[in-house]
C-alpha cells in the first residue's frame, strides 16, 4: 500500500507546483502594485526666501529630477542643472533619465517619495488627471524673475501655460514649444512649382498632381495614425472656431459629428478613396513610414509636430529643406484664418508636492526658463522653447526652425491647443480607429461614430475625474 | 512545499507515520529544514504569496496607483471589466490564442522530435534522420532570442513596403502582395502574430520531447517494428502514450504563454491593440488601465481574472488528460 501511494503523493506535489507556476503571470503582472502606506516627504527643510532664492531652497541641498529620455534626450536639463549649480554653490542637482516615467515613478508616488521635478512625457507618461491633486501650483515659478532679472511670465509666448493649467492651477509647465502642421520638402515643391494647400480642394488637386508623378500625397505609420486626428481636428477648429474644440474637450454628446469635423473627415475620405494615401501604413512602423516621406519622397506631405526634423535627422534626404505650413481650412470663409495654428507646449514638467525638496524642483525649473538655458535648447534641439526670442533669424541653419518662427508670427493670437486626448489617455483606442479609416476599412461616418463612442465611454465613467476645459 | 510530508501521513496510514514523528529533532535535521524548507518558504511568502493577496485586495478598491489613498468599492471593478467591450474582446483574443498556439506548437514540435529521434532508416538500430544533430541545434535557435527581439524582428519582416515577406512573395510573382500590411489588416494580424509566437517556441518543445523520447526503451520500438508497425503507427501508439506527461506539461506552459502574450503583442503593435483590436490581449489592457489611465484597482481586477483563467485552464488540461486515460489513472 505504501509503495503504491508514494508516487501519488509525489504527483500531488508536482501538481501543486504546476498550479503555482500557472499563477505566476498574475504575480508578474502585479508585482509593482504594492502600495507603501508611507506619507513621507513633504517635510521640506527650507532656506530663506530672497530675490536670488525666490522659493527658499535650503542651502547645500540635493534636487532629484527624473527626466523623460525621448527625442530631446536629457542633456538640456543637465545644462540647466549646471547653470543652477553655479548659482547655488554646494547644492547638487541630480538629473536621472527615464524612458518609462509611469512604470518607474508609480511606486515612488504611491510610497510618498516622488522626485522633486519630473518631465512627465512620452508614450508611458502618467495620466495627469490621476496625480493632479498631488502637484504643486507652479504659478509662483512663472511670477518669479528669471536668472537675467526679467519676470518669467513676460518672457513666454502667448498661451503656452494653457496646456498645463487645470481648473486654474498651473500643474505643469510645458517647456518645448511644438508647432503642428504639414511638413514638406521646400526644394521638391519648388522644382515642381507646387505650393502647400490652403483648402482641402487645393489639397485634392495637389494629390492628383502627385499621382501623375507616381507619388502619393500622404502616408502614415501604425503607431502614429492619430497624427491625422491632429490634422483633422486642427483643420475643423480653424473652420468652425473654438466652439468645435470645446465641445470635444468637454466630452459633449455628438461632438465628433459637428459640421466642421464632418466636412474634414469627408475631405480625408475623398483622398483615401482616390488613392492619395500610400497603402500599407497600418502595418508599417511609424519611423519607417516617415523615412519613406523624408528619404524616399514617396509622399509629399506629412502632418506632424515640429519634433519631426530632429526625429528624422539621420534619415532625411540631403537638400530636402524641411519646411512647415499651416494645415488647410475647409472653405475660404473659415472662422479662423488659414494662418491660425495648433501650437502646444510639450514636455510637461511637474513638481510633486510630496517631494523632499519642492523649492529645489522649482529652482531647477527656473534655471531651465533662463534665457541661457532656453537658448541652449533651441540651438541644440533646433526647436523653440516657450521662452521668446531665443532663435536668431537664420534659425541656426535650419529651414524648419525658420518656418516655425514664421508660422508663429503669422498666427499671432490665433493659436490654439487641446488637452483632452492626453488628459484621459484615449490615444490607444483612437489609434485603432484611425488605422482602420486610413486603410479604407471604414467610412467617415463610421470614424465619427467610433470616436464618439470612445469619448462617451470616458464621459459616462463616473470613476474618471473630469476637468472643465475652457 | 509541505506536500510530501502530509502525503506520507495520509497514504502511509497511522501505523507508518507515528514512529516517524517520535524521532528526535537533531540539530542536523533542524538546520537542514531551516535552510531547505524555511528559507525558500519565507522567500515564497514574501515574493509570491503576499503580492497575490495584496493584488486580490486592491482589486476591490478604487486605488489610482499613484497615491497611498484608496477606498473599498466592493465588486464594482469586476462588474465594470465584464461590461467593458474592450476587455471582453481581449479575453476573446486570449482564448483564441489559447486554442491555437499550444496545439499547433505541440503538434509541430512533436513531429520534429519524432523525426530527429526515431524517424530514420527502418533498418538496423532505431535512430533519427541523417544529420539530426544539426536540425536539433538549428531549430533550437529561435528560443535563444529574447521575445522582445523576436517581436521587433518579425515586425520588420512583415513590413508592407520593405519587408522580407512581401519581398519574397513579389519575387515569386505574387504582385498582389505589394504593400500588403500583414500586421495592419484584421484578417491576417492575429494569424501573423500567432505564427511569430509558435516560431519562437517550437524548437524548445522539440528538445523537451526529444528528452522524453530518449527515455523510452529502444526495445519497445524494435518489438513494434518486428511486429510490422510503420513510422506513423509507432509514433501514435508508442511515442505519444509514453511521453504523455511531457505533453501535458508543455500544454500547460504554452497555455500560460498564450494567456499572457504581452511581449509579442506589445512589440508587434506598440501603443495599441492591433487592427480593429484584433490582437489586443488582457495583459495589454491591464497595462494601459494601470499606467496610462491610473486605475490600478480595475487593473488588478483584470489580473485576478487572468490568474483565474490560467488556473482554470491548467485544471482543464489535467482533467482532460485523466478522462482520456492518462497514466495517472492506471496507477490509482
Amino acid at each position: 500500500m505504501k509503495m503504491q501511494n508514494q508516487p501519488f503523493a509525489r504527483r500531488g506535489f508536482l501538481r501543486g507546483a504546476l498550479a503555482t507556476a500557472a499563477v505566476i503571470p498574475m504575480g508578474g503582472a502585479l508585482a509593482s502594485c504594492a502600495a507603501g502606506g508611507g506619507s513621507g516627504g513633504g517635510s521640506n527643510a527650507t532656506g530663506t526666501v530672497s530675490a536670488d532664492n525666490p522659493f527658499g531652497m535650503a542651502g547645500s541641498s540635493t534636487v532629484d529630477a527624473v527626466i523623460f529620455d525621448g527625442g530631446y534626450k536629457t542633456d538640456y536639463v543637465q545644462f540647466a542643472a549646471n547653470v543652477a549649480e553655479k548659482k547655488f554653490q554646494g547644492s547638487t542637482f541630480k538629473v536621472t533619465p527615464s524612458t518609462a516615467i509611469s512604470a518607474e515613478l508609480q511606486p515612488r508616488f504611491a510610497g510618498g517619495n516622488p522626485p522633486d521635478l519630473v518631465d512627465n512625457s512620452g508614450a508611458q507618461s502618467i495620466g495627469i488627471s490621476t496625480i493632479l491633486d498631488q502637484l504643486e501650483d507652479l504659478q509662483g515659478v512663472v511670477n518669479a524673475n528669471n536668472y537675467e532679472g526679467t519676470k518669467i511670465s513676460d518672457t513666454l509666448y502667448e498661451g503656452v501655460l494653457a496646456p498645463g493649467t487645470f481648473g486654474g492651477k498651473v500643474a505643469a509647465i510645458n517647456y518645448a514649444l511644438t508647432i503642428y502642421g504639414f511638413w514638406y520638402s521646400a526644394s521638391l515643391f519648388k522644382d515642381n512649382g507646387w505650393t502647400p494647400p490652403k483648402t482641402w480642394d487645393e489639397a485634392f488637386a495637389l494629390g492628383e498632381k502627385a499621382k501623375a508623378q507616381g507619388k502619393y500625397l500622404f502616408l502614415w505609420g501604425k503607431e502614429a495614425a492619430t497624427y491625422y486626428q491632429e490634422l483633422a481636428f486642427a483643420s475643423a477648429i480653424k473652420e468652425g472656431g473654438q466652439d468645435v474644440r470645446l465641445n470635444i474637450e468637454n466630452l459633449k454628446p455628438n461632438a465628433w459629428k459637428q459640421d466642421a469635423i464632418t466636412k474634414v473627415f469627408e475631405a480625408l475620405e475623398k483622398h483615401i478613396k482616390a488613392g492619395h494615401f500610400k497603402p500599407g501604413g497600418s502595418g508599417t512602423q511609424f519611423t519607417a513610414a516617415q523615412a519613406q516621406w523624408s528619404n524616399n519622397q514617396d509622399a509629399l506631405l506629412y502632418p506632424s509636430g515640429s519634433w519631426i526634423e530632429n526625429e528624422m535627422k539621420d534619415q532625411t534626404k540631403s537638400g530636402f529643406q524641411m519646411t512647415g505650413a499651416p494645415v488647410p481650412t475647409v472653405t475660404s470663409g473659415s472662422k479662423m484664418p488659414y494662418e491660425a495654428l495648433h501650437s502646444g507646449a510639450g514636455e510637461p514638467f511637474i513638481v510633486p508636492s510630496q517631494g523632499k525638496n519642492v523649492p529645489g524642483g522649482k529652482e531647477l525649473l527656473r534655471a531651465m526658463l533662463s534665457k541661457e538655458a532656453a537658448t541652449n535648447f533651441a540651438k541644440t534641439k533646433l526647436a523653440p522653447t516657450i521662452v521668446k526670442g531665443t532663435v536668431p533669424a537664420d534659425g541656426f541653419g535650419s529651414t524648419a526652425l525658420v518656418s516655425q518662427i514664421k508660422m508663429l508670427d503669422g498666427a499671432g493670437k490665433n493659436v490654439f491647443n487641446w488637452q483632452v486626448f492626453d488628459l484621459y489617455g484615449t490615444n490607444k483606442d483612437q489609434l485603432v480607429v484611425w488605422n482602420a479609416f486610413l486603410d479604407g476599412k471604414s467610412s467617415a461616418a463610421q470614424l465619427a461614430d467610433a470616436l464618439q463612442q470612445i469619448s462617451d465611454k470616458v464621459a459616462n465613467d463616473p470613476s474618471i475625474k473630469k476637468v472643465d476645459i475652457k | 512545499m509541505t506536500q510530501p510530508v502530509s502525503g506520507t501521513t495520509k497514504g502511509g496510514g497511522q501505523a507508518a507515520a507515528a514512529p516517524r514523528r517520535r524521532k528526535k529533532l537533531t540539530w542536523d535535521k533542524v538546520s537542514f529544514m531551516l535552510v531547505f524548507l524555511g528559507v525558500p518558504f519565507v522567500l515564497y511568502i514574501i515574493f509570491v504569496i503576499s503580492p497575490f493577496i495584496q493584488a486580490f485586495i486592491y482589486s476591490f478598491t478604487n486605488w489610482s496607483g499613484f497615491s497611498p489613498k484608496y477606498d473599498f468599492v466592493g465588486l464594482s471593478n469586476y462588474v465594470r471589466i465584464f461590461q467593458d467591450n474592450l476587455f471582453l474582446k481581449a479575453l476573446g483574443n486570449n482564448i483564441l490564442l489559447l486554442v491555437v498556439v499550444p496545439l499547433v506548437t505541440i503538434v509541430l514540435s512533436l513531429a520534429l522530435a519524432v523525426v530527429v529521434t526515431v524517424g530514420g532508416s527502418s533498418k538496423g538500430q532505431v535512430k533519427g534522420l541523417k544529420g539530426s544533430g544539426f536540425y536539433r541545434v538549428v531549430s533550437f535557435f529561435p528560443y535563444t532570442i529574447p521575445a522582445i527581439a523576436i517581436g521587433i524582428m518579425w515586425g520588420q519582416i512583415y513590413d508592407p513596403s520593405n519587408g522580407l515577406l512581401n519581398g519574397l512573395l513579389r519575387a515569386v510573382g505574387l504582385s498582389g502582395f505589394k504593400d500588403y500590411p500583414w500586421l495592419g489588416d484584421s484578417r491576417t494580424a492575429m494569424l501573423a502574430s500567432m505564427f511569430v509566437i509558435i516560431w519562437g517556441f517550437v524548437g524548445f518543445y522539440m528538445v523537451l520531447f526529444i528528452a522524453g523520447i530518449k527515455g523510452i526503451p529502444a526495445e519497445l520500438y524494435e518489438a513494434a517494428r518486428i511486429d510490422g508497425a510503420g513510422r506513423l503507427r509507432t509514433a501514435m501508439n508508442i511515442t505519444i502514450p509514453m511521453i504523455r506527461d511531457n505533453i501535458q506539461t508543455a500544454y500547460v506552459y504554452l497555455g500560460i504563454v498564450a494567456l499572457d502574450a504581452f511581449v509579442y503583442m506589445a512589440a508587434l503593435f506598440p501603443n495599441a491593440g492591433g487592427p480593429e483590436n484584433s490582437t489586443l490581449v488582457m495583459a495589454q489592457q491591464l497595462f494601459f488601465t494601470a499606467f496610462q489611465r491610473g486605475q490600478f484597482g480595475v487593473a488588478t481586477a483584470m489580473g485576478v481574472v487572468m490568474a483565474v483563467a490560467t488556473l482554470g485552464f491548467s485544471g482543464l488540461v489535467f482533467l482532460v488528460n485523466r478522462l482520456t486515460g492518462g497514466k495517472d489513472q492506471e496507477l490509482v
